[in-house]
């Protein structure tokens, strides 16, 4: 029974540790930056690719009638256009004002304003878009809807956030204002209510974290099994396949040396990730290889968003411990002076 | 934090890590029934069926409109977890390539390739072209590259007629490359679309 007990307890501690907002400011802060940056990309494009029937390149209608067939809750475009058209408002009208809003609550949330509704509004209209213009959407939008909506369910705002100092500077007494044990500065709290939204806050981080290492490892496994990870044939492919054709073959078969060792390697950077990056000694190589591996892609493919996607999912969700642990060894060094 | 509460928060969270392991692993589980992996070809009936499992417990042999499937396949898309991760694996595929000859009345041909503003785009495309091209449904394949064969029209409205022709690319090894070897198309399809008669005929290899 105390075996029972003690397991129960780890397993709470593990699922719930007191956890510091840093890692959330850097998901919403970073997620931000891709929503911007996703709607500045599809800016020229978005009425082409999103278009209904007789306007864009595809019809967005196919999409939707297909995504129907799949499940009728899956948000999607048609739905504002179809509310537009209650109010005599033309279909790109209707696109043209998702695109806008997309961006706008990009910027919100970039600056921290009413964080939890832009975080909500930027979720449902990148959705909407991913999936009425599924056949166009690639990893990437599959990643900021993963990314987006564990940011919109975790505890915000994070207090870099604009929300979060016009709240502090409105609180009448701020000994009641939310804070986590990483941010305490010596102050009584209440501790039930600190407790609990550090708790959340490393609950929410825990579940990115373990998402995250399912997602390598089922990558890694994948690659593993094709043989040719191993002889360096798919790094090849992947470098001159069009449209990822960004370098010169030419140059590229003079590295072709390199591409076994680069293959292997990133075999077992992606199926070892859920297991060394749990570690304290190995976690900041690994995620340094990871984020290096990511910028790799989006220099070498012209992958630019993927790339900054899978970097920002990284470093929020393991990064924030290791620069915490710099902060500490740097903040020791006085009082060892001092003795 | 009540111990209630945290047990409705492990709940959620342990069924929507099955979801996302059980998602993962039917896609692992098709990509290593359809390609060459390290493991021996008669492996792939056990994959077919590990996959057909997978599904079964996402409720996708449910009907299309049972209420739990709607929900269940719902719940997927809207956190982003509706699809596997196995990215360029196990093997990268080739890739494939549309290009359309547009016939003028005054004979002159002219040849365009699906055009977006920029490079974000053209990833998005060649993901439709890879589309296509895996389809095992021709009616889809038709479908797609009538509407793209659109968007050309609409652009050279003059056109009479204008073939699309599928292929796919076909890429040489490194040791190939380095004896003189290019990349090289495989004609897969051709749809030629007529603008007085609005018809579509199909030709194959």
């Amino acid at each position: 029974m105390k075996t029972l007990s003690a397991w129960r307890e780890r397993l709470i501690d593990f699922f719930f540790p007191a956890e510091s907002d840093t890692w959330l400011a850097v998901l919403r802060i970073g997620l931000s930056l891709q929503v911007v940056l996703y709607a500045l990309s599809l800016r020229d494009d978005w009425n082409y690719l999103l278009a209904g029937t007789g306007h864009g390149l595809i019809s967005r209608n196919l999409g939707e009638a297909i995504l129907s067939l799949e499940s009728h809750l899956i948000p999607r475009l048609g739905w504002f256009v179809a509310l537009g058209t209650q109010v005599d408002l033309r279909e790109e009208t209707v696109l043209s004002v998702a695109w806008i809003c997309l961006f706008a609550v990009g910027c919100s949330l970039l600056l921290g304003v009413a964080c939890r509704f832009s975080a909500i509004l930027a979720w449902s209209l990148h959705l909407c878009a991913a999936k009425s213009g599924g056949f166009v959407s690639y990893g990437v939008d599959n990643f900021m809807t993963i990314g987006l909506f564990y940011l919109m369910l975790s505890p915000l705002p994070d207090r870099y956030s604009l929300d979060w100092r016009l709240r502090k500077s409105r609180a009448k007494d701020p000994q009641w204002s939310r804070r986590a044990p990483g941010d305490m500065d010596g102050r009584a709290l209440r501790p039930s209510e600190r407790e609990r939204a550090s708790q959340l806050l490393g609950f929410w981080r825990r579940v990115l974290q373990l998402h995250l290492c399912l997602i390598y490892f089922f990558s890694g496994l994948t690659k593993c099994l094709g043989s040719g990870w191993w002889d360096g044939s798919n790094m090849w492919r992947a470098l001159i396949r069009p449209p990822f054709n960004i370098i010169n073959p030419e140059i590229l078969a003079g590295w072709k040396y390199l591409f076994p060792a680069a293959g292997v390697f990133i075999c077992v950077l992606e199926s070892g990730y859920p297991f060394f990056v749990w570690n304290n000694k190995t976690r900041r190589p690994w995620l340094i290889c990871i984020c290096v591996m990511h910028v790799g892609i989006g220099l070498t493919m012209g992958m630019y968003l993927f790339a900054l996607i899978m970097i920002i999912l990284n470093v929020a969700a393991f990064g924030p411990g290791l620069i915490r642990t710099e902060h500490a060894r740097i903040s020791l060094r006085p009082q060892e002076v001092i003795s | 934090m009540v111990l209630g509460k945290k047990g409705v928060y492990l709940a959620g969270l342990a069924l929507h890590l099955f979801l996302i392991i059980t998602v993962s692993s039917r896609d692992s589980f098709w990509l290593l029934s359809k390609s060459r992996t390290i493991f021996p070809e008669s492996s792939k009936n056990f994959w077919q069926r590990a996959e057909q499992i997978a599904s079964t417990a996402l409720g996708q042999r449910l009907s299309a409109s049972n209420p739990a499937r709607q929900i269940l396949t719902g719940y997927l898309h809207l956190s982003g977890i509706e699809a596997g991760y196995g990215f360029f694996a196990p093997n990268i595929p080739n890739s494939y390539k549309l290009v359309f000859e547009l016939r003028f009345p005054d004979g002159r041909v002219e040849y365009e390739l699906p055009r977006v503003s920029n490079a974000a785009s053209v990833l998005r495309v060649a993901g439709l072209l890879d589309q296509i091209g895996r389809t095992r449904s021709e009616a889809f394949r038709q479908t797609m590259v009538k509407m793209l064969a659109d968007a050309v029209w609409r652009e050279h409205a003059d056109a009479t007629m204008i073939r699309a022709i599928f292929g796919s690319v076909i890429l040489p090894s490194a040791a190939e490359f380095a004896h003189g070897k290019r990349e090289s198309y495989e004609f897969l399809y051709a749809y030629d679309f007529n603008v007085s008669e609005k018809s579509t005929d199909q030709s194959t290899p």
